[in-house]
């Protein structure tokens, strides 16, 4: 994981490692643009009441296949139920749940073959080395065959960078706690994947950890797999999702591309100048709506191109030291939009 | 360097077309599970405690019966001198408790115990349908419990062998005496009638294993049902209700040592631990089926 040089050849999806595409290689994103795809998850009227309290309640959401979808929200909000939902381990009270166009929980053997998931931590029996764990399940995997059960658990290792942790050997027990989330991960890469969910990857990882775990969702994304990912926190989805979903208190309260959600508030861009009094003179005088805000001219993007912004105020001659696109920033959107759901 | 690349290579191979399959060979998952049940470490004690009674009641036998002959304390006074009912007796003693609270802990641990340490949700996603994981678990908890009679029987030829002897002939409870092969098949029997006792309380407890995530509700279940089926065959207003007691068709493993074997009270207590395995099992499937993972 640590040698880019190396991975980089490892790593890359085994369909085309062979040479020969096999019938189960991943939708690719240009395949996928060509050919409409269902989306590799779809819940619809989702309701879960564990005794008397609501967990979830009229969920609606719809993973895209191809997509790494974030699924934000506070400690207790559903997410982990959610994806508990998704997976059949758990059956709703109300509303159906699809899985790779399976319905759930019915479906679940023949859409969890081409699922991996790290759900409410990494699982495994203590006194079983590490590697003998991953054995145990490799060997559950309809996938794998008998004889390449040992060959199948090295590259998993590899993949999450513990093919050379000697603690591997040792009982599951005394792993450390990066070891053993790492190790989740590892199981949930048994096989190449149509669709991956990992509940909060990178709890108990160090930064270096972390950083792994932004680059296996990279590998994973770039090899056509659809990720969904749990997490509350915010930079890890603003740094690896396509999409977003916000989820408080059991209702989903946003959904979109991340880009969508980011200018949440409008399409704008933001210019720094000396002369802002000039650049809305200039502005108005192409009927092009703008304003000023904490000494920044903020122009409207919605009718026009930024390119358009930026040629009328560099014909007026107004100096313009920076200009960027407005983002409302995950955060404040998160909050508000958590915030007003509870 | 270039090997990790290779092997990745090969990996692919390693896995079969999709679509085609949507669970793993059964034969594989149940060597699985053959594998590591032994492996865990409280099921390694228990096997050595389990070996000890045999190798206690043959060291008691032998140091009583050397200063102190004659009548004493029903079977186990029996054994003096005559080795080959050492491992039935050991069976008997061992069924009293010893067997359902070892064979409790291996079902205790075969769902509830999966549960508790997270990997009971691995094996559902690998994908393991839910029926199929009740059966793999159940098959691992009667290998438990066949291994468990086997180390009591075997631990029982050995030490009445050698702390007890007289070990080429059987002296029945009736006064007769079997010859050599005629001991070990009642060695057997006794066996194999125990390996379904076992398994019976085996299946109750896998069925509450199915129900909870605590293998000490497990255990404390069992074996508190266990001693309450005991008093209520012991009181004699409740004699209506011991042909359904599981426990009190345990006493009849001494018609073993009897010439001829009176065949009444093993039947009944073999069907018997029949119909509390079906419900057992039906309970571990219906538990396990319901159960949020």
């Amino acid at each position: 994981m640590s040698r880019p040089d190396r991975t980089g050849t490892i790593c890359s999806p085994p369909a085309v490692a062979s040479g020969e595409p096999t019938p189960d290689e991943p939708m690719r994103p240009d395949r996928a643009a060509i050919a409409p795809v269902p989306p590799a998850a779809r819940l619809r009227g989702l309701r879960k009441v564990y005794r008397r309290t609501v967990a979830l309640d009229s969920v609606d959401l719809d993973v895209p296949t191809g997509a790494v979808l974030g699924l934000l929200g506070r400690n207790g909000s559903g997410k982990t139920t959610m994806l508990r939902l998704l997976l059949g381990l758990s059956r709703p009270t109300d509303g159906t749940v699809e899985l790779l166009g399976e319905p759930m929980p019915a479906g679940a053997c023949r859409a969890l073959t081409h699922v991996g998931a790290l759900v409410e931590g990494p699982g495994f029996l203590p006194f079983l080395s590490g590697r003998d764990n991953l054995a145990r399940f490799a060997a559950a995997e309809p996938l794998v065959r008998t004889s390449a059960i040992g060959e199948t658990v090295n590259y998993a290792l590899h993949r999450v960078g513990l093919d050379r942790e000697a603690a591997i050997d040792r009982p599951y027990r005394g792993h450390s706690l990066g070891l053993k989330q790492r190790l989740g991960l590892a199981a949930a890469l048994l096989t190449p994947r149509r669709l991956v969910i990992l509940d909060e990857p990178t709890n108990g990882l160090d930064p270096a950890g972390i950083r792994d775990v932004r680059r296996l969702i990279g590998e994973l994304h770039a090899a056509g797999s659809t990720v969904l990912l749990s997490s509350h926190l915010l930079s890890e989805v603003e740094e690896t999702c396509t999409h977003v979903a916000m989820l408080s208190a059991g209702t989903v309260v946003a959904t979109g591309t991340l880009t969508e959600l980011l200018e949440a508030d409008g399409p704008a861009l933001e210019i720094s100048t000396t002369e802002p009094n000039a650049a809305l003179a200039a502005l108005r005088h192409c009927r092009i709506p703008g304003y000023v805000e904490r000494g920044l001219v903020i122009a409207d993007l919605v009718e026009t191109p930024p390119e358009l912004v930026l040629s009328t105020l560099a014909s007026a001659g107004v100096p313009v030291s920076e200009a960027r696109r407005r983002r409302t920033g995950l955060e404040e959107l998160f909050l508000r939009l958590t915030e007003e759901g509870t | 360097m270039s090997e990790p690349v290779q092997r990745a290579s090969r990996r692919t191979l390693a896995v079969t077309p999709a679509g085609d399959r949507h669970a793993a060979p059964l034969a594989r998952l149940l060597r699985v599970e053959l594998r590591t049940e032994p492996r865990r470490p409280r099921t390694l004690v228990a096997l050595v405690v389990l070996a000890l009674v045999p190798v206690v009641i043959g060291l008691g036998v032998s140091v009583s019966s050397a200063d102190r002959p004659g009548p004493g304390l029903g079977l186990i006074t029996a054994v003096s001198g005559n080795g080959m009912m050492l491992p039935i007796t050991a069976l008997g003693v061992a069924l009293r408790l010893l067997l359902p609270l070892c064979v409790c802990i291996a079902a205790a641990d075969a769902l509830a115990g999966e549960a508790a340490h997270g990997t009971l949700r691995g094996l559902l996603l690998a994908p393991v349908s839910r029926i199929r994981l009740v059966w793999i678990k159940a098959f691992g908890v009667l290998a438990v419990a066949v291994l468990q009679v086997a180390v009591v029987t075997g631990a029982g030829l050995l030490a009445g062998l050698i702390l007890v002897g007289g070990g080429d002939q059987l002296l029945t409870l009736s006064g007769s005496s079997v010859g050599l092969g005629a001991a070990l098949a009642r060695v057997a029997l006794a066996a194999g009638w125990t390996v379904l006792q076992v398994a019976a309380v085996g299946a109750v407890a896998l069925a509450i294993s199915a129900f909870t995530d605590h293998p000490l509700v497990v255990l404390a279940t069992v074996l508190g049902g266990a001693i309450v089926f005991g008093l209520l065959g012991a009181i004699p207003a409740m004699d209506w209700l011991r042909p359904v007691l599981l426990t009190s068709g345990w006493a009849s493993l001494s018609d073993v040592l009897r010439d001829p074997v009176p065949g009444d009270g093993l039947t009944h207590s073999a069907l018997l631990a029949g119909v509390y395995l079906v419900i057992g099992m039906t309970g571990a499937i219906v538990g396990t089926l319901r159960r949020e993972a």
